[in-house]
């Protein structure tokens, strides 16, 4: 931990898959309180990277620490990854999927749960498959929000479905129910998020081009984020 | 509350500026209870922690004061409040004065326009004020 902030530190990281090297070299660190969002043009080497950062994948080399120490099973009660299409079953109910995640994570919060599915409007009896796809989102968003853990990674919540949806997503970023907790989200769309995030970190071909406070540069630059995407990028 | 912010000016300044404004304005009285920095998050759709460096600064500028574990309030010091009036007046004379004198317009032909178009402005506005 730097300075003893609670944080999640991505040190040198690098992964081939097969011959292909998809991180080359990755650092950064995301502040528990703050959301880190990795953006990258091309789409290769952030779902890695969060992947990585879970112990999903085997890195080949380089460190990763959770609030100063590495990944153990009981750092699974600290950290959490919501892929970007739901995996419960189409056939259950909301509820139902709300059962199986009590049983499986020792840090289900039923109560915030709950709040959520009032948040997101929707109804415990509602089964999956007949959710649309904007819903269907929200729903895979709040089974991993209603974990309580300190750290949520969240891989392209915003992709795939309609402005209002978003909307709402983004809603719960500035609400209570994402408390003082550590997020970090990938994406490859800034626009609807740029007000909402603390800091960026541009990735392109495995590797970071740059790591920023998004309020530091607006401040000390006049700049937006796309701005600086577009100075790093077209170089 | 509804704030359109820019991207490349810092949001706390922008929500800084906001308050001033509604303080100008009357919208905000003196000594009137302001939301929770989570609260004014979730209604201005910004990052919290934005919203809590704007009340930070806010606080350092006296424009707001917070008792204990109170909410905080609109400050009810007056001498702050007419220098806010004051500040965003100059800021907008700056702005104006600027653009005018780079086209080279004699100030008495401007006041006398300004006149006449701050009453048609007024009145329009009157109908449009949402």
């Amino acid at each position: 931990m730097q300075g003893g902030i609670p944080m999640i530190e991505v040190k040198n990281v690098t992964k081939k898959f097969g011959r292909k090297e998809v991180l080359k070299g990755v650092s950064f660190t995301a502040e528990k309180g703050q959301i880190t969002c990795l953006i990258g043009i091309n789409g290769v080497g952030k779902t890695t990277i969060m992947q990585a950062i879970m112990s999903l994948i085997p890195i080949n080399s380089g460190e990763i620490f959770i609030d100063g120490s590495k990944l153990t099973k009981d750092s699974y009660e600290k950290i959490t990854f919501i892929p970007d299409t739901i995996t419960m079953l189409p056939q259950m109910r909301i509820g139902d999927a709300f059962t199986f995640m009590a049983d499986f994570y020792q840090s289900w919060n039923q109560k915030r749960a709950e709040e959520l599915l009032e948040f997101f409007k929707l109804e415990e009896t509602e089964r999956i498959s007949e959710l649309s796809k904007g819903n269907t989102a929200k729903v895979n968003i709040l089974l991993g929000l209603a974990l309580d853990v300190d750290y949520l990674l969240m891989d392209e919540p915003f992709s795939g479905i309609d402005i209002f949806s978003r909307e709402e997503i983004a809603n719960v970023f500035t609400s209570h129910l994402i408390e003082d907790r550590g997020v970090i989200i990938t994406t490859h769309e800034i626009n609807d998020i740029e007000h909402l995030i603390d800091k960026v970190v541009l990735i392109d071909n495995g590797i970071v081009l740059k790591e920023f406070h998004v309020e530091e540069v607006r401040e000390k630059e006049g700049k937006s984020v796309i701005d600086v995407m577009r100075e790093v990028y077209e170089k | 509350m509804n704030v359109k912010f820019n991207n490349r000016d810092p949001v706390y300044v922008q929500v800084v500026r906001y308050f001033k404004e509604q303080i100008a304005k009357g919208f905000f009285e003196p000594g009137q209870e302001i939301p929770s920095r989570r609260e004014l998050a979730h209604r201005l759709k910004i990052n919290p922690n934005t919203a809590q460096r704007a009340y930070k600064e806010m606080e350092e500028q006296g424009l707001i004061f917070t008792e204990g574990n109170l909410p905080s309030r609109i400050t009810k010091d007056e001498g702050v409040l007419k220098k806010v009036r004051k500040e965003l007046i100059m800021e907008a004379v700056e702005t104006f004065v600027h653009s005018v004198r780079t086209i080279n317009v004699p100030l008495e032909e401007v006041l006398q326009i300004v006149r006449e178009y701050y009453e048609k402005a007024d009145y329009a506005r009157g109908h449009t004020h949402d």
